[in-house]
């Protein structure tokens, strides 16, 4: 079941990796914290079960790791996205009152998409890799949990609809 | 999952969290696989980034140009005023030509020092979420570009080439928080290390605890072994403010980066580096003082009025 939940969201996933690496990374945006893709997993894992939020978490998180611009060791970015798929997953789940409200969700997402990436950063110090200027990786992540709070809403009554029309049809097959 | 499912959710949690380590480890003990896998999907991306770049280029550009509008508002002041003549002219052929002045700078640099070039059109900027600093270019091992070659634009320094594959390259920027780059001072020759910080600025810190730096002293790449990756006498900043903290070992320094990493659009790969060290040849030449003309006014009293 859920291999077949994994490859029914697989083409939406690769299509939202492409638009990150070749559209959204062509520009310098305010901050450089926008990764449409993170956000766009975390409010998927969001809405699913834990164990479809840690499959989720992989297959994004393996695409990350095929990003040539990704210098970290391939499966750093997936380790670190089951266990925010899963996290983010497991924190609503079984409540409707969390999941059907909007802001619960912003919120959540927003704290994620800084929490994450801080997680790979240190995960990444762990490894060798190098930190930079401390105050440049503040800004970059404080950007990037307001980039979250600006995107969110607009991804929200999609991701929401495609999710829900792919997951009841699925459990209905 | 809580009725009946702990286990089933465990057991795949636990499947996914192996898994990943797993490849972790394969990827730091160098398994080809693990790099190939990710050549593989930058060269089915390339021509998608080829694409998006030549559309959404213009549109980086001008959004690039929003966020420093505040501290280029002067400088666009005076830009305006001679575009505006060039305007008509230039509609039709502005990017072409925006890439070209680049490129003509670049080789004029890359003359300068008799170094052997590629020249290559950014396609992709890094990755927003990896905290690396990083472009892609349009020249790969088909053209002779390969792993740690010197890259630079019509300014200076930009970076090192990180991985090849045939068509395309992965540039790590001088920006980059792991570039380390041997420099030194032109003229006196004092030797150290910069390193990047994420930022326009790099950090340099003096070999020889005697040596001292002084703001406005001009960096210079050093120079590697058999030229990689680093050839020597590339310029890659100027001094801005010097560390003269009491207790340091070495002097450090703030370095600000010639290159304009921001709107990088065509640079310079060096594929073959000069048989003489060009030394201190590439140093940007300061500003000539302009002549201010002076007028002396020599003023002569009127006759007093008579009682």
């Amino acid at each position: 079941m859920f291999a077949r939940k994994f490859l029914i969201s697989f083409p939406i996933f690769a299509t939202m990796f492409v638009v990150q690496e070749a559209i959204v990374n062509q520009f310098r945006i305010l901050g450089g914290g926008l990764s449409l893709f993170l956000i766009f997993t975390l409010l998927w894992a969001a809405l699913s079960s834990p164990e479809l939020g840690a499959v989720t978490g992989f297959g994004a998180g393996l695409l990350m790791d095929l990003s040539q611009t990704t210098s970290s060791p391939m499966g750093q970015w997936t380790l670190i996205m089951i266990l925010a798929g899963f996290s983010i997953a497991y924190l609503g789940y079984g409540d409707n009152n969390f999941r059907g409200n909007p802001i619960s969700l912003v919120i959540i997402v927003a704290i994620a998409v800084p929490l994450t990436r801080l997680v790979y950063l240190v995960i990444g110090l762990m490894l060798g890799g190098e930190l930079g200027s401390g105050l440049q990786v503040g800004i970059s992540l404080l950007s990037s949990a307001l980039w979250a709070v600006a995107i969110v809403p607009l991804l929200m009554p999609i991701v929401t609809r495609v999710h829900g029309a792919l997951f009841q049809e699925a459990s209905r097959g | 999952m809580r009725s009946g499912g702990d286990n089933r959710g465990r057991l795949l949690l636990i499947s996914l969290i192996v898994t990943s380590l797993f490849l972790i480890t394969l990827d730091l003990r160098g398994v080809a696989v693990i790099g190939s896998l990710r050549s593989g999907s930058q060269s089915a991306l390339s021509p998608v980034q080829s694409a998006a770049a030549t559309i959404f280029r213009p549109v980086g550009n001008f959004f690039t140009d929003v966020t420093r509008l505040g501290r280029t508002r002067g400088e666009i002041e005076r830009l305006k005023e001679a575009n505006e003549s060039l305007r008509n002219s230039l509609i039709n052929r502005k990017n072409a030509d925006a890439e070209l002045k680049e490129l003509k700078s670049v080789l004029d640099l890359a003359g300068s020092a008799k170094y052997k070039v590629v020249s290559a059109k950014v396609i992709s900027l890094g990755s927003a979420s990896s905290f690396t600093q990083t472009i892609s270019i349009d020249a790969g091992t088909n053209m002779g570009v390969r792993k740690n070659m010197t890259v630079i634009s019509g300014l200076g320094l930009v970076g090192v080439v990180k991985i090849s594959y045939p068509n395309h390259a992965l540039v790590q920027l001088t920006t980059d928080p792991a570039f380390r780059v041997g420099a030194r001072v032109a003229g006196t020759q004092q030797v150290g290390i910069l390193s990047g910080q994420g930022t326009s600025k790099g950090v340099l810190q003096l070999l020889d605890n005697q040596a001292t730096l002084k703001v406005r002293d001009v960096i210079l790449a050093r120079g590697s072994q058999n030229n990689r990756p680093f050839v020597p006498g590339v310029p890659i900043g100027e001094v801005t403010s010097v560390d003269n903290a009491a207790g340091a070992v070495t002097q450090t320094a703030d370095v600000k980066l010639y290159a304009n990493f921001s709107a990088l659009s065509v640079v310079a790969v060096v594929v073959g580096a000069p048989e003489v060290d060009p030394r201190d040849a590439l140093v940007p030449r300061a500003p000539a003082p302009k002549p201010v003309p002076t007028v002396t006014i020599y003023a002569t009293p009127s006759e007093s009025p008579k009682p």
